[in-house]
């Protein structure tokens, strides 16, 4: 800057020098002083011109326009608050949705794992006749870490729940058990301390160390430096901190978020019944491939090494291989449900930008003289086209602004969207780079989709140039709103898609909620999960029934009972045993099949309400030990006895007849959107775990019930904690927790849509009404009833809004199957859906068109004639 | 619009002027008007050297580094700014010069045959 005025200066000087001598010379010439001067000056010509023209050299002039067209835009906005506000808003919505929805779809989906070469990591799957499952026993994973060439390294985990310093509720952590090259197999540094290794937490005497997490460390632990070396509570024992993890590190699966890790062996469960048989497959394995491996080496090696441990271990490994998923592959499988999540809050972003390119559209209307007047005074097409577009750029950089900003802050609410049971299992979603530049990616596209119309306008008024004056024509056909029309038209087009998935979604929900599960909801039923029986004095068998009787004498309850589980609470708590069926021929020459199960108290099936087809239900006289006695579900019992006469014939486990007594209904057990399969219940006398709940049917309001229920457990506890208190009703609305997030946010998101574009249509109808208001007054003047003149517009916006409705329609149809496969129990056509959606979306947009068309009724014929 | 046109013309006209002024200011240091006179008297009047357009191609010279400027007295005692032609300019003027040369000889060679065929 110093240096170019400095240079002006100069050339001031240097003009009046030159000046000077060109007056000499013509002085010399013989010419008067007064008409030499004269001549000099006319000679030189525009001398602010040429000053001008030098500035020019010393200039970047493309960025001082830039400054200009800035500071020109913000006046202009500046002077249009209102307008400013609706479209920053607008805008601020549609990008603030996408970066939020982008958010949650790199946290689970797209976002690579924070491990050393993820590429290189293979999960294992064992393919068996009961089909692909990611879950090995632990001597095939062993067997496979030992012998694999092709692998450097073989970790297994499991997941697991433990409450951190113990009785209190809400502390649940989720955490992984793994063997000790868990680490090290992925690959993973600590940030303190060290993690597990072979050669120093293999034996008997190695003390029960954990690894935290970071968030644990951090949001739990306080961020203790000193932490390593330092005792947690675990439920009911003590477990010393070895190692802290890096940052962001929960585990080798983003959606089940790890925050603390023990070694395998050092689990509880294990010192009751260590897994070592190959029949228990409950590992999850993964592997790393050797650096001079390649996938399909490793692929065909593997599938040797199956078919030779299916022939050294046939009672378990019959036709048994193993299957190995790249890592980057298996995160792939959330792809689908997040497209449509991107593809829905993509159309918002549409919509909001059709909004704010018909507001701009509109006000350059408006300034249709100005531009003429600006063209005339000698700006470029090129200038005027930019101002446009530096004017959009504005608008949308603050809205991306906002929408990121309003992000952020929302996405720290990221728990509330877990159901709360499961709140501590929410995936790591942050904001950092990837995001922001994600965010600034949409900006420039929004700036892109809301300006182009505007800019092609400031483009064809700087070329037609003149000043043309305001138009006298009466019948204004509006030739020019026909980009704004389009526009209209397509946003309406797209809330009924948008509206017509989330009514689909709704009603699935609804579908799945509503359907039969094989046992009474309406029921007042509560279970308490509990956890850590095996630390207890006395076994479940003893401990269950006392707390049991208890809980039936407090005020409010009916009856109580207890079990294994509690049918529809959760994935992965079943259990399931071996079984054969003596008469009855199991495919591929196999002796046994597997078989999930429950074990349950006498009155169970008469308290939750599943009913009993055949035989009876359990009685305190099946004790531990009179015969073995099971109760077979339907669907079992039509499986194996399709002539119906299941009921006094006997099925093994092991070596042990045991005698059916009962067919019980099909329950669902884990999803409500399952389909009936073979099921057993056991009497929870005959049966030894470490694990149970127990059932109460209250006939007065829960939440008392519930309180009291828990002052009771804690007067009784001896190291054991309370996992969950679940209601009959919560595990429904957990089961189908999915589909109502789904139905949720999609429903969100049409429901901004509809909203963003109706706006749209009130602009237009509005802009239509306020751009006529002296044909209307000409009309009233002539005798035009109000009636009419309100026909004329709402008649105006129902073309716009039909023919909408009518191509949304036909989208929504065909692009149905997109989103079938996300659907339960009824069809991407639901006529009910379609026309619900059609209807609301006609209803509103009619009311949009409407209150403009009312004001054009209020006008005020004298008041419009006498303008101008 | 014939913007684009005039700034077409404009562009040629710089570009010789610069050469023009280089080639002077290679005799010594000079001020405007001097220049502005020599090349016009070396040119016996043929070329007119708009005022307009003096400045701004000594002052494009300077930004490129072809020519400097600083205080000076002239012949008749008073101040002025005096340009002169800087090491990387007289580089620059050889490499314009050369360039002049292909392009002239160019256009002559081009319009001599178109003559000669003409009058065929």
């Amino acid at each position: 800057m110093s240096r170019r005025k400095r240079m002006m200066e100069d050339l001031d000087q240097d003009i009046r020098d030159f000046i000077e001598r060109e007056t000499h010379d013509n002085i010399d010439r013989g010419m008067p002083p007064e008409e030499a001067r004269y001549a000099a000056l006319r000679k030189f010509g525009n001398v602010a011109r040429v000053k001008e023209d030098t500035w020019e050299v010393w200039s970047f002039v493309w960025l001082e326009q830039l400054w200009q067209d800035v500071r020109f835009a913000i006046r202009m906005l500046a002077k249009n608050p209102g307008f400013t506000a609706v479209a920053v808003l607008t805008l601020a919505l549609g990008i603030g949705a996408n970066s939020a929805v982008f958010t949650v779809v790199d946290a689970v989906a797209l976002r690579p794992l924070p491990v050393f070469r993820p590429d290189r990591l293979m999960q294992l799957y064992v393919k068996s006749p009961q089909g692909v499952e990611p879950y090995s026993s632990y001597p095939d994973y062993d067997d496979i870490r030992r012998q694999v060439r092709s692998f450097s390294g073989v970790a297994a985990y499991y997941h697991s729940t433990r409450f951190l310093n113990s009785l209190d509720e809400s502390s649940e952590v989720l955490i992984d058990a793994v063997s000790p090259d868990y680490f090290a197999v992925l690959g993973v540094k600590p940030l303190l301390g060290r993690t597990f290794s072979r050669e120093l937490d293999s034996g008997a005497q190695s003390e029960t160390g954990v690894v935290i997490s970071y968030r644990l460390w951090q949001s739990r632990l306080a961020g203790d430096p000193a932490i390593i070396g330092k005792e947690i509570k675990l439920t009911g024992e003590t477990a010393k901190v070895i190692g802290v993890a890096p940052p962001h590190f929960q585990g080798a699966e983003p959606l089940v978020p790890s925050d603390l890790w023990l070694l395998i062996g050092r689990a509880v469960e294990f010192n009751h019944a260590y897994p070592a048989g190959r029949s228990n497959r409950e590992f999850k394995t993964v592997a790393r491939l050797s650096d001079d491996a390649k996938v399909d080496q490793a692929r065909s090696e593997l599938d040797t090494f199956g078919h030779r441990l299916a022939i050294a271990y046939p009672q378990t490994n019959r036709a048994t291989t193993f299957q190995i998923v790249p890592e980057t592959k298996r995160q792939g499988r959330m792809l689908p449900i997040s497209l449509l999540l991107m593809a829905v809050v993509g159309l918002v972003l549409l919509i909001a930008c059709a909004n704010v390119a018909g507001l701009l559209l509109a006000r350059a209307e408006g300034r249709r003289r100005e531009l003429a007047v600006r063209a005339a005074l000698g700006a470029g097409r090129q200038r005027l086209a930019r101002q446009a577009l530096t004017e959009g750029l504005l608008l949308s950089t603050l809205g991306g602004a906002v929408g990121f900003a309003l992000t952020y802050w929302l996405m720290s609410f990221q728990r509330a969207l877990m159901p709360p049971a499961l709140a501590f299992l929410g995936p790591d979603m942050r904001m950092d780079l990837r995001e922001v530049v994600f965010a600034a990616s949409v900006t420039l596209a929004a700036t892109l989709l809301s300006t182009l119309t505007s800019v092609f306008h400031a483009w064809r008024v700087g070329l037609a140039g003149g000043l043309k004056g305001e138009e006298m024509t009466l019948v204004h056909r509006g030739h020019r709103l026909t980009a704004r029309n389009l526009m209209v038209a397509g946003q309406i087009a797209l809330s009924v898609i948008m509206m017509t998935s989330s009514l689909l979604f709704f009603r699935s929900l609804y579908r799945a909620r509503n359907q039969p599960v094989g046992f009474d909801t309406r029921k007042n039923l509560v279970g308490l999960s509990l956890h850590g029986l095996a630390g207890s004095r006395l076994r479940p068998q003893q401990f269950l029934p006392i707390l049991a009787e208890r809980a039936a004498g407090l005020p409010g309850v009916k009856r109580t009972v207890y079990a294994f589980r509690f049918p529809l609470s959760g994935a992965g708590s079943g259990m399931s045993a071996p079984v054969s069926i003596p008469g009855y021929q199991l495919p591929e020459g196999q002796s046994e099949i597997s078989i999930n199960l429950n074990a349950v108290s006498p009155g169970y099936f008469q308290t939750v309400g599943t009913r009993i087809l055949e035989g009876r239900e359990f009685t305190s006289a099946d004790g531990p030990d009179s015969q073995s006695v099971v109760v077979i579900s339907n669907t079992m019992a039509r499986r194996f006895w399709p002539n119906g006469d299941a009921v006094g014939k006997f099925i093994k486990f092991g070596n042990e007849n045991t005698l059916i007594v009962g067919v019980a209904e099909d329950a669902k057990i884990e999803d409500t959107r399952e389909l009936p399969v073979p099921y057993m219940y056991l009497p929870y006398s005959q049966i030894n775990f470490g694990q149970g709940v127990v059932i109460v049917e209250a006939d007065t309001a829960l939440a008392p019930v519930i309180s009291s229920l828990r002052r009771e457990f804690h007067r009784f506890s001896q190291g054991m904690v309370i996992a969950h208190v679940d209601t009959v009703q919560s595990l429904i609305e957990h089961s189908t927790y999915d589909l109502m997030l789904e139905f949720r946010l999609i429903g969100i998101l049409s429901l901004l849509g509809v909203f963003l574009a109706l706006v749209g249509l009130y602009g237009v109808v509005a802009f239509v009404v306020g751009s006529r208001t002296r044909e209307i007054g000409i009309r009233l003047a002539l005798g035009a009833g109000p009636g009419q003149v309100k026909g004329v517009f709402l008649l105006r916006g129902l073309r716009l809004v039909l023919a909408g409705v009518c191509v949304g329609l036909l989208v929504a149809l065909a692009a149905g199957r997109l989103v079938a496969r996300f659907l339960y129990g009824i069809k991407p056509y639901d006529p009910l859906s379609l026309a619900m959606a059609v209807g609301a979306v006609t209803v509103a947009a009619l009311l949009a068109c409407y209150l403009p068309a009312r004001r054009a009724a209020k006008v005020d014929p004298i008041v419009t004639l006498r303008y101008e | 619009m014939s913007t684009k046109e005039q700034r077409e013309r404009l562009e040629l006209l710089q570009g010789t002027l610069d050469l023009l002024i280089l080639r002077t200011l290679l005799l010594g240091a000079a001020h405007g008007h001097a220049i502005a006179k020599a090349i016009e008297m070396r040119s016996e009047d043929v070329l007119q050297v708009e005022q307009g357009s003096l400045y701004p191609a000594l002052h494009r010279l300077i930004k490129r580094g072809w020519i400097s400027v600083q205080d000076g007295t002239s012949e008749n005692n008073r101040r002025a700014k005096f340009y002169r032609l800087t090491a990387r300019g007289r580089r620059q003027l050889e490499v314009e010069t050369s360039k002049w040369d292909k392009l002239a000889g160019a256009i002559a060679r081009i319009l001599r045959p178109a003559e000669t065929e003409g009058e065929s």
